[in-house]
Formats: C-alpha cells, structure tokens, sequence
C-alpha cells in the first residue's frame, strides 16, 4: 500500500507550482496521501476536517476517517443544519465526493444552500505575465499608494485550485457558486423517492433505514471506497450527511413516542453504518432531533454507537435568550462524546462549558466566560481591616458588613 | 405577527394551532376562516371534533358558499356502511382528490379540525408524512391544523411541530376573554421569529390584539451584524469633507518614492527571493543507513 515516493533529485521544472522552494523531504512513509486529509498527531488516524475549525479543535484535531459524527439538534435545527451544509461544502472544497440522505428536504435543496468558501490570496508565480509588466507601469503604480511593493504580487486566485490547507472558511451569507459546487460528485438519497412496502417479516431495522443503509453500501462499492478495493486509482473520501434521523419522516416513530414501537431500529441502523464505515474511506455526520426523544436511555445508547457526539441548544425560545450571560452567544454546545480509537483513553476537552456564536465567516465555538462580578460586596480585604476585623469579628456575633470599603 | 398570518400575507405551509383544556382554539381557528372567506379563499374543512352546524355558526352568512365542509364528525372510523369522511382517508390522493373536485381554479385552504383526532387512530409519522406530502404537493396551499397538545405525548406533538412553517400557542390570558398567543415563524430562509401577543376575539370574529409582551424574538445570526459608527456623538470633529480629503490625498508623505525610484524598485524585485539550490551529493543524508556518510 506504499504510495508513490517523491525523491530529492526531482528536475525544478517538474516540481510542483504550489511550492516556493525545491527542497523535498525525502520520505519513505506509507501512508496515503488524499487532498484534504491529514495525519492527526495523537494517534496517527487520518482527519478529515469537519468544515469548522473550532469543531475541529474540539474533535481533536479533526474527524478520524471511518467514524460516525452525531450532532444532536437544536430546537429549530438551524445551527444543525448549518453544521451539516459546512461539512458538505468543505468536501466539494476538498474534492471528496458527497452522499446526502434525507427525508425531509430535497437532497438537491440542501445541495443549493451551501456557503460559498472564502479563499485566500494563493501566491502564484507566473512567469508568463513578466513582459506585460513592463508595459503598463502607470496603471499599476497608482494602485496601491502606501504598499507599492506588493503590487505586483498576484491577486486573489479565484478558481478552486486545491488548496493544500486543512481547514476553510465560509461566507454564509453567499450561496457556493453553481460551478463550484458541480464539479464535485453528489449520491443523493431521497426517502420519498424509495416507495417502501411494509414487509411481512419484522425485521429490526425499518425498510427506510435499511434501503439507506443497502445503498450507502452500493455506492461505497461501486465507487471504490472500500479500504479493501484495489489500489489502482488514486482515492478519495466519501462524505456522508445524513438529515434528521429518528424523526418521524423516516417511518420513525422513536421521537412520536415515549415508548416506541421500533426503538431499535435507528441504534441497528447506526450499528451498520458503524461496522460499514470502518472497513471504508469515508466520514459521516448524523443529525438527530434529540428533544423529540423521550427516553433517556435510548438517546444514551444511539450516543453510544456513535464516535463523536455532540449537542446544541440555541437560546432562541427559551427564558436565556434574554439572560444577559449569553448576549454574546446564539446557543450552548455540550461534548456527549469523544472518540478513542485504537486506544485507550480519550483526549477529553479542556473546558465543559462551550458556547457557540454563527458569525458571517465563521461559526465559532468558545468556552463560556461568565462576567466578572463588579459588585460592592465582591470581599476586597486590605490588609489593616484584617487585623482590627478578626479583633472586632471575634467580639460581636453579628457585624453587618456596612461599608468595609475605605471612602476616598 | 398575528394579525399578518390573519390576513393572510404571509400564506403557504403548514400552520398549526395548539391549544389546551383551559383555553380552545377553535375560536382561533373560526377567525382565520372566516377571515379568509372573506378573503374569497376556497376553504375545506374536514370536520372530526365538531359538527357542521356548530361550525357554520358565527361565520358571514354570504361567502358560506366557499366553504366545503367534509363530515367526518358523523362517521369518522367507519362503522357503518357509507362513511362520509374516515381518518383512513387521510392521505395524500383521497385529499387531493377531494380538493379538485370543488376547487378547480386556484389553491385552496384545507383547515384540518382537529389533528388530534386523526393522530390518535393514525400512527404519527404516517400523519407526518402526509402533512409534509400535502405541504410540498401543489393541491392545497395553506394546510391549518387544530392540535390538542394536552392530548398527546410531548413527543408526538413536537414532530409535528417541527413540521410546521408556523406554530401558534394558546393560552388563556389574565382577564376573562384574553388569551395569550405564543407565535413561532420558520422563514424560507431559515430564521425563526417569535412573538407573544395579548389578543380577544370579538362577536364577528374579528382579532384585536392588545399588546405585545415580553421579547419580539431575535433574528436568525444570518444577517450582517451592524457596525456602529464610530465617529458619531463625539464632541470633536472626525469627519472629513470633500476638499479636505483632497488635500489630504494631494499631500506628499515624507518617506514615498518618485515615480522612477519606485519603478526601479519594483522591477528588480521580481525573483529575487528565490533560492535556487541543485541537490549535492553530500546532502543525501540517508538517516536509516550508518554508512551512507563514510568515503569510502
């Protein structure tokens, strides 16, 4: 499985554009390069970014390839939603391929509302413009006034060249482009669009569940996604955004009920998709409507199941939208779960309390401060009221605090 | 915001009222279809909680014509013979079915009373799918629902919430013929709007909303955030007019090059930050092998 190894003696003029030096690490590794990936410097698993980076930071460093993301949604599932289209548009920036399941909205709707990435200035050499610079020295000079030396550094590239950084950023106010966002390749499920007989035989896992999970496995398949696959073309990863399971436009009754009917069929569900994605290269990401769900321990066991697990709750609606403790912020963001795979314990987060805020190019994810406290009674002991006070404290029983505060 | 989704201007999807056992919301319910009888709105009805009559009653006598009422108060699982209307019909082709028969012209308005009923003999997420077939299917155009949130399990009644492009709580208020209407919007865009608004429903059916309270919800994070300006409310001028900012652009800076100098500069700065390195024979460092750096 060795891929192909750069050597230092490599002629300069086939080295490649993005490099401003020729020096080449000579290496001898034998892990698979794919664009957008990166080795995670805990335990070596190949990340995937989730397309935000504070989430990425949160996750340790990103998503491990061949594990489950579940985001358990808020109460209007906005921030979800938008969690979810910043994974898909990181994997169109990425050139990985995309699979969106959904019961609700039109695979293709979802696909629309993508954010457009915010790409930076790539410099690139172009030694083909030299002769025209000499031409035109008036118009570019009374460009720039103050940072004449930079002016002819090229500008912004705007095609998508594949960037070689790890994680983007995204403009949410602006739709991805057209052009952008077909160049990469989509495999849409559509519930309504896979008419499902009610079967005779109970199985454990619905027939919406599993004509999802008989076709994830058709395109991981076909589309060479299986670790096992020959290596002969070069690889790539699968992007997997699955819309609101367990609500009850999957047939699920597990969010309808307290006690549902068919509480084993998501937590089957996610056990297949668990063992189907580990023996492949692709990463999933899983909404669920956690509020809906009645029982606790049911929604302890899908979180369980899956590798990664986290939970919003936008203050929208509720009595701390007005709580001047979270002005700053749109919701809070609880960590269920960390993954620790192939050891034995997990890189917990630092800090419990996470609060998160959906800015125009950034969805930021920031540990909850609470303000300082500026009131008069916040103790301030100086030094001479602790002599005479122990005295006088001793005395009497009850002091009243009054004004211990020296009077300027 | 209730007097917009009253008159209508904001029409489309899936409006569901929820009352309780203290305060019903069929009064509720009676104003917006009377309001959009007015409107010369085609409604259908599918009556499950009350009868005809007691529906009929209080609306305008002369725009009655455009309301078609579907009994389903009689009969409504089908005991007997000829049901009019059971909860069994209540999928997508029996209503779209029904619908075109009356309402050839334009969208019409199905007001659904009560969805309690139809969720208590139908499995919810059959109900879901339906709701959610209807809203996106082109046969009717506004879907009003009637949900009895005290009937149902908290879960049940959220998935259909969630569904629900607007979402009106009721509650009685503190005076007698108050109530307190909880309002929740889901835009096409995805922001959410929140009222609370104090309102009485008079003899003819008319709303009057007294006052709003508490909080008017804020908007979703994908507008820009608005950057005060920094130069306003000052007791000294910052601004500059026009010809000031001429004089300004026309000042020479002490350190600024002429024209030449900078051309000068600028040309001879192209490529030379490069480093241009053949690899040596002596760079070839190899770590795994000990020998590699020995002459021998």
């Amino acid at each position: 499985m060795a891929a192909p190894v750069e050597s230092v003696t490599k002629h300069p003029a086939e080295r490649s554009p993005f490099t401003t030096t020729s020096f080449q690490k000579k290496t001898r590794s034998k892990l698979i390069s794919i664009p957008g990936t990166r080795p995670s410097v805990q335990n070596g698993q190949l990340l995937v970014s989730t397309g935000v980076t504070s989430l990425d930071f949160l996750l340790g460093g990103g998503l491990a390839v061949g594990t489950v993301l579940l985001i358990e949604e808020d109460r209007y599932d906005s921030y979800s939603r938008m969690i979810l289209k910043y994974f898909l548009a990181e994997g169109v920036v990425c050139r990985h391929e995309l699979f969106v399941g959904a019961a609700q909205d039109n695979p293709d709707d979802i696909l629309q509302e993508l954010p457009s990435p915010i790409l930076d200035d790539v410099a690139i050499h172009k030694p083909a413009e030299q002769p025209q610079l000499s031409r035109e020295p008036q118009d570019s000079l009374d460009a720039m006034k103050i940072a004449w030396r930079y002016q002819h550094l090229p500008k912004v590239q705007s095609a998508l060249a594949s960037s070689s950084r790890f994680g983007h950023y995204y403009d949410v106010s602006k739709m991805m482009e057209a052009e952008i966002r077909q160049a990469a390749k989509c495999h849409r499920f559509y519930l309504p669009e896979h008419p499902t007989q009610s079967s005779t035989t109970r199985s454990p896992v619905l027939e919406s569940y599993s004509a999802l999970l008989k076709s994830l496995q058709e395109v991981i398949h076909k589309e060479g996604f299986a670790v096992a696959a020959s290596m002969s073309k070069s690889r790539n990863i699968l992007r997997i955004g699955l819309h609101s399971l367990g609500s009850a436009l999957w047939g699920d009754d597990l969010s309808c009920h307290d006690n549902p009917a068919h509480c084993h069929s998501l937590t089957t569900f996610l056990y297949g998709l668990r063992a189907l994605l580990r023996s492949s290269l692709a990463v999933a990401v899983v909404t669920v409507p956690s509020y809906l769900i009645q029982d606790r321990a049911l929604m302890g066991s899908i979180t369980r199941l899956c590798d990664n697990a986290i939970a919003l709750e936008s203050f929208k609606g509720s009595e701390r939208e007005t709580n001047p403790l979270y002005k700053d912020y749109h919701g809070l963001l609880h960590v269920r779960q960390v993954p620790h795979l192939n050891c034995l314990a997990s890189q917990l987060p630092d800090h419990k309390d996470l609060a998160f805020k959906l800015k125009r190019k950034q969805f930021t994810i920031e540990r909850l401060h609470l303000p300082p406290d500026l009131s008069e009674t916040v103790s301030r002991v100086s030094r001479g009221e602790l002599a005479g006070g122990a005295a006088v404290a001793a005395a009497c029983g009850s002091v009243t605090s009054g004004n211990k505060h020296l009077d300027f | 915001m209730l007097p917009e989704i009253w008159q209508g201007t904001d029409a489309g999807g899936l409006l569901v009222i929820q009352d309780s056992a203290s305060y019903s919301g069929r009064h509720l319910l009676k104003s917006f279809i009377n309001a959009a009888l007015t409107r010369e709105e085609d409604i259908h009805v599918i009556g499950f909680d009350v009868s005809e009559d007691e529906l009929r009653n209080g609306l305008k006598e002369s725009t009655t014509q455009r309301l078609h009422f579907h009994n389903a108060f009689t009969d409504p699982l089908g005991w007997t013979d000829h049901p009019a209307f059971t909860v069994r019909q209540f999928n997508l082709e029996e209503i779209t079915h029904l619908v075109k028969q009356t309402s050839h012209a334009k969208a019409a308005t199905l007001v659904i009373d009560s969805l309690s009923w139809i969720l208590r003999h139908v499995s919810p997420s059959i109900v879901c799918k339906t709701l959610q077939q209807l809203k996106k299917g082109g046969a009717v155009r506004t879907i009003i629902g009637l949900l009895h949130a005290d009937m149902h399990q908290r879960g049940t009644v959220g998935s259909v919430c969630h569904l629900a492009t607007s979402v009106i709580t009721v509650v009685p208020g503190i005076n007698g013929d108050e109530a307190v209407a909880k309002i929740t919007k889901r835009s096409k865009s995805g922001k959410v709007m929140q009222d609370e608004e104090i309102f009485t429903i008079k003899e003819d059916l008319t709303i009057i909303v007294q006052s709003k309270s508490s909080q008017t919800g804020l908007k979703h994070p994908h507008t820009e955030e608005q950057e005060a300006d920094p130069a306003a409310n000052l007791t000294f001028n910052l601004r500059l007019s026009d010809t000031e900012r001429e004089a300004k652009e026309k000042l020479a800076l002490p350190f600024v090059f002429s024209k030449e100098k900078k051309t000068a500069l600028l040309h001879s700065g192209l490529g030379s930050g490069r480093i241009l390195y053949e690899p040596d024979a002596n760079d070839d460092y190899d770590q795994e092998d000990p020998d590699d750096d020995l002459d021998v």
